[in-house]
């Protein structure tokens, strides 16, 4: 047994230099971060495009004898239901038309998203009729219905001789708080969404991980056998310092892409609330990490690095079975099913975080990396727990290190012919 | 002190690579591996570096078995060339300095140094990949000195260079056992073998079939080659086929080669052209080459079988176990 260090960190540095170097790398770590800047501005797209289509509804009056400009009241009390329906906040937008007959015609057209015409009937009631391609149970319809009965109520109160500033009075919003039962508990509802998203995006973070990452890793290996520096590196160092400066140096790698296309998203979230400010008037709402404790991030980047190494020295072991280039997506074949069945088994898992199978699942080594955030994020999960599938991890790495040196130091200088299962058991069994 | 090959047996599935392999090479010498391909040299080689366990037999150097030995007691430039083509020459070199443990600034000292004297100093900053095929081994063979090992073990050094880089290399070669280095390398080319190595080994199907002293190994043919010119024979000397143990092998432009069997006495060729009246203007007893050791031990000449295998090796495309 030899130190797996310096030379571990030699390797894992010329690795590092090499990838980060290659153009292929910056342009794609380029795109890619270009894309999670645009994914994270969605939100803030969204905002734009739906301010453009704000409501605007024209009112005919003039039939009615109202006292006040109804449009200016239509509007405060529309825009005082959006806000206290916890809506978008997309204002609606309220004016007066003097030409009933061209403001119907502007609805048809999509100019007007609506003509709210009011008219007074014999008996003194207002009346109103709303000319819209809205269906009868749209939101906005309820809002113009809710917000004309206020108009209406307001008219018969000052028919009844109240003073308007008193009929003000009269609609002023109530105080109304709410006690909850348990002070600390919290609604299971709040923040669920957020709180699946970072899970989801976890998920398919360690995924395309252990993919991406593990696909480089064996191709590198496989390079390395092609162009036969290898005999010359397997002389210079042993195979366990090759295999953990190999995986180290291609993570740290992929760390630095996933950390460039990272910042450029929260780049992308919090310039949003700036932009937001500029173009809108109104910051948008805080989209992600809501209600995601500090501590499952760490948890989160612990199982998620411990993963990716388990991973990336099988990749390497099976990458040293190729004698092409050609054969190396062939011979990786079988971590690619398991990296997929715990994508798959954690996308299920999401919906059920605290069922059994996720519970047993989440302790395999292969597996936690996926299950554990799930876990962590939406079901309840004990602090042993989270220890034990530690503990699982570290010594999984141990054993895989110990198979792929094996692996690999068979592997690596036989050229020619496919490894049966039967060689590289042999191989495994002899000591080195 | 020297190094000791005991016994070596290792076999690929059917394929028996080494059948019991035995040689011993003393400290400061050079010493030639010879063999056709698939004779076993890169198996056995490569079982001495440790990167290949025997399935049996033993390697020893000064006493200490190979197993129990750092790393960098050894310097080692495989056949098959490889280096990282995208990288500078003197950032791979480091690289490989670096994973013997000598420091950046000895390995920069020392890779200028080598660049020197292989008269490329301007490859420094190169990438690999726009040398030639004959500069790159150059490179590689800086590589396997950096950390001054003190075995130096080399497979086919001489393969692929040109005449001018042959010469190079052998100065290197020699300046390498002068600093009291030993040197072991692989080849098909006896001649290159005549002038560097003191002692050999010949290797076919796995087994040594010779070894010891270049002196001793062509005298222990027990015959000897002598070369004659005469002034007055036009018949071509055919008469001293007629003497007992001695044939023709070769005429030349103003010369014959003659095979004497052991038990016959050259000068008795001198004496028998005397007598005849001839004046004799060149006559020469030299050790058989050692083509024809080899021929005479392998059965077929190295060089021949050299390139039938490559021919061979073309049409299926390089792709057999390295053996």
């Amino acid at each position: 047994m030899t130190d797996l260090f310096p030379n571990a960190w030699h390797v894992a540095r010329r690795e590092y230099l090499q990838r980060v170097r290659t153009r292929t790398f910056v342009v794609i770590t380029a795109v890619l971060a270009v894309i999670g800047l645009g994914l994270a501005s969605i939100p803030l797209i969204g905002q734009v495009l739906g301010d453009e289509g704000a409501p605007t509804i024209g009112v005919y009056a003039a039939d009615a004898g109202l006292s006040a400009d109804p449009a200016q009241s239509l509007e405060q009390a529309l825009n005082a239901i959006g806000s206290a329906g916890g809506g978008d906040g997309s204002a609606f937008e309220v004016r007066s038309v003097e030409d009933a007959g061209a403001a119907a015609a502007d609805v048809r057209d999509g100019e007007l998203d609506g003509l709210l015409t009011i008219g007074r009937a014999p008996d003194g009631e207002l009346t109103f009729d709303y000319l819209s391609e809205e269906g009868p149970t749209s939101s906005a319809l309820l809002a113009v219905r809710s917000a004309a009965t206020q108009v209406a109520i307001g008219d018969r109160l000052a028919r009844a001789g109240l003073d308007p500033s008193q009929a003000g009075a009269l609609f002023a919003p109530v105080a109304f708080d709410l006690t909850p039962l348990d002070p600390n508990a919290q609604d299971p509802e709040e923040n669920f969404g957020p709180r699946y998203v970072v899970a989801l995006a976890m998920t398919i973070l360690t995924f395309m991980a252990v993919l991406t990452y593990g696909q480089w890793v064996a191709t590198s290996v496989a390079e390395e056998k092609s162009s036969r520096v290898m005999e010359l590196l397997i002389t210079a160092a042993s195979p366990r310092q090759l295999l953990a400066g190999k995986v180290l140096g291609t993570g740290a790698a992929g760390l630095t892409q996933y950390a460039v296309v990272v910042a450029a998203a929260l780049i992308g979230l919090l310039a949003q609330g700036l932009i937001g400010e500029r173009l809108l008037g109104s910051a948008p709402a805080d989209p992600a990490l809501q209600g995601v404790d500090p501590l499952v991030l760490l948890t989160f980047g612990f199982f998620f690095a411990g993963g990716f190494l388990l991973y990336a020295l099988l990749y390497a072991a099976l990458g040293s079975t190729a004698s092409r280039l050609e054969d190396v997506q062939q011979v990786v074949g079988p971590m690619v099913v398991v990296g997929m069945i715990g994508y798959f088994a954690s996308i299920a898992g999401l919906n059920a975080p605290d069922a059994d199978w996720v519970r047993l699942l989440s302790m395999v080594p292969f597996f936690t990396p996926y299950l554990m955030p799930a876990r962590l994020l939406l079901g309840s999960v004990e602090p042993w727990e989270v220890l034990l599938a530690a503990g699982l991890t570290a010594v999984a790495l141990a054993l895989a290190l110990w198979v792929a040196a094996r692996i690999y130091s068979a592997g690596v200088l036989l050229y020619g012919q496919r490894l049966s299962l039967r060689n590289v058991l042999r191989a495994v069994r002899v000591d080195r | 002190m020297s190094l000791v090959v005991d016994g070596l047996r290792k076999r690929f599935g059917q394929v028996v690579a080494l059948d019991g392999i035995s040689f011993s090479v003393e400290p400061g010498r050079i010493f030639g591996l010879l063999g056709a391909n698939g004779a076993g040299k890169t198996t056995c080689m490569r079982i001495v570096l440790d990167i290949l366990r025997p399935d049996g037999g033993s390697v020893t150097w000064q006493r200490k078995p190979n197993i129990a030995l750092p790393r960098d007691t050894w310097g080692y430039l495989p056949e098959e060339r490889g280096l990282y083509l995208r990288m500078k020459v003197i950032d791979v070199l480091r690289f490989f300095a670096a994973l013997y443990g000598v420091p950046d600034a000895q390995a920069t000292r020392e890779v200028e140094d080598w660049l020197e004297r292989f008269r490329v100093p301007e490859y420094r900053d190169r990438k690999v990949e726009e040398l030639s095929k004959g500069n790159q081994q150059k490179i590689q063979f800086i590589a396997a000195i950096l950390h001054d090992p003190d075995v130096l073990i080399m497979d086919e050094p001489f393969s692929g260079l040109d005449p001018v880089n042959v010469q190079l290399l052998k100065e290197a070669f020699l300046e390498m056992r002068d600093r009291g280095k030993t040197l072991i390398f692989s080849t098909h080319q006896m001649e290159t073998v005549e002038q560097l190595c003191e002692s050999i080994a010949i290797i076919d199907r796995g087994q040594v079939v010779v070894s010891g002293l270049v002196r001793d190994v062509k005298r222990a043919m027990g015959r000897q080659v002598v070369r004659l010119a005469t002034d007055g024979d036009d018949n071509g000397s055919a008469w001293v086929e007629t003497m007992d143990g001695v044939s023709i092998t070769a005429r030349r432009e103003d010369f014959i080669e003659l095979h004497v069997a052991a038990g016959t006495d050259p000068e008795e060729i001198l004496r028998a052209a005397l007598q005849r009246g001839e004046r004799v203007t060149r006559f020469e007893i030299a050790d058989p080459s050692l083509e024809e050791v080899f021929i005479q031990h392998v059965g077929r000449p190295a060089a021949a079988e050299e390139e039938r295998h490559l021919a061979a090796a073309g049409r299926a495309g390089a792709e057999e176990p390295a053996a």
